[in-house]
């Protein structure tokens, strides 16, 4: 079982400066080529202040921080054991190159449940804010992480 | 970009444009592994993944292919609109599947001065197997503002 104990915990901030090549290099490596991600003026003249980081970017952090792993050993959670259940995000600003973004993790909850086949998983959600350099909330990320038994 | 997409533009029932991606090559697991940062060798070591029980070898990032719905989702609403995006993983994606991104608008309304829309998306395979289900919902401009 994960370590309910656990849930409320804030982890080590996630200190990540968004980069306009690591923007260009996510878009590339999911294959989109919609050009306000790749090319400063055409975000521009679709009304950005510069290349905005595609949906799924905040990925970028949490896994390049390593945060998960720190996390997922401080719950006692079975590494081989995790699959991702879901992924959600809020946007409440946007976030550009030059900005510096910081997150905090907190385990939100953890609850036990049951498969339909009839085998116990237990299901942590982690949150993590992210803040820009001016401390304004820019997204939240929410994860569900699946510890199969 | 002539992406302008207007609330008075969308319907309840309106279908979003679909997107296909693939077929997905290993290449673009190590491609992806670099960008994200995510190199848990479950995607990128055939060894590995047999190791863990995947019989096939390598399965691909859940996060590439919530990429493509991404893609599919800001491709037709602008970027800067996007309010709310969560997906649940509903199957293992592998190398050679080719994987379409299609979605359905289920809600519009106007609330505290901005026009939302809500829509549900899923991912499929070439063969009709869900990968992911999800939702997003936006908030889009009025044509008068």
């Amino acid at each position: 079982m994960a370590d309910s104990t656990k849930v409320g915990k804030t982890f080590d901030p996630i200190v990540w400066e968004v980069e306009r090549g690591k923007i260009r290099e996510m878009a590339k490596a999911i294959g989109d080529p919609n050009p306000i991600y790749l090319d400063r003026d055409a975000a521009i003249r679709a009304g950005y202040r510069d290349t905005p980081v595609p949906p799924t970017f905040l990925t970028v952090p949490m896994m390049w921080s390593s945060s998960m792993p720190v996390l997922i050993n401080d719950l006692k959670i079975n590494f081989m054991m995790v699959l991702h259940g879901e992924e959600e995000y809020e946007y409440y600003r946007d976030i550009y190159p030059g900005d510096t973004i910081t997150g905090i993790p907190k385990v939100a909850s953890v609850e036990e449940k049951t498969s339909k086949a009839g085998k116990n998983m237990d299901m942590i959600t982690v949150e993590i804010l992210y803040k820009n350099q001016d401390n304004e909330d820019v997204a939240k990320a929410r994860t569900l992480l699946v510890e199969r038994k | 970009m002539g992406n302008d997409l207007y609330f008075e533009d969308v319907k309840i029932g309106d279908a979003m444009p679909e997107l296909s991606k693939g077929p997905i090559m290993k290449l673009q697991h190590v491609l992806y592994a670099g960008a994200s940062g995510d190199f848990n060798p479950l995607h990128t070591d055939d060894d590995f993944a047999k190791a863990v029980g995947m019989k096939d070898g390598v399965i691909s990032h859940g996060m590439l292919v919530m990429g493509f719905v991404g893609q599919a989702i800001t491709a037709w609403v602008p970027r800067k609109c996007l309010k709310n995006f969560g997906v649940r993983f509903a199957g293992m994606t592998k190398p050679g599947n080719t994987i379409t991104v299609s979605g359905t608008i289920t809600d519009k309304r106007q609330e505290n001065g901005e026009n939302l829309v809500f829509c549900e998306v899923v991912a499929r395979d070439e063969g009709g197997d869900v990968k992911i289900t999800g939702n997003f919902s936006a908030a889009l401009p009025l044509k008068r503002g």
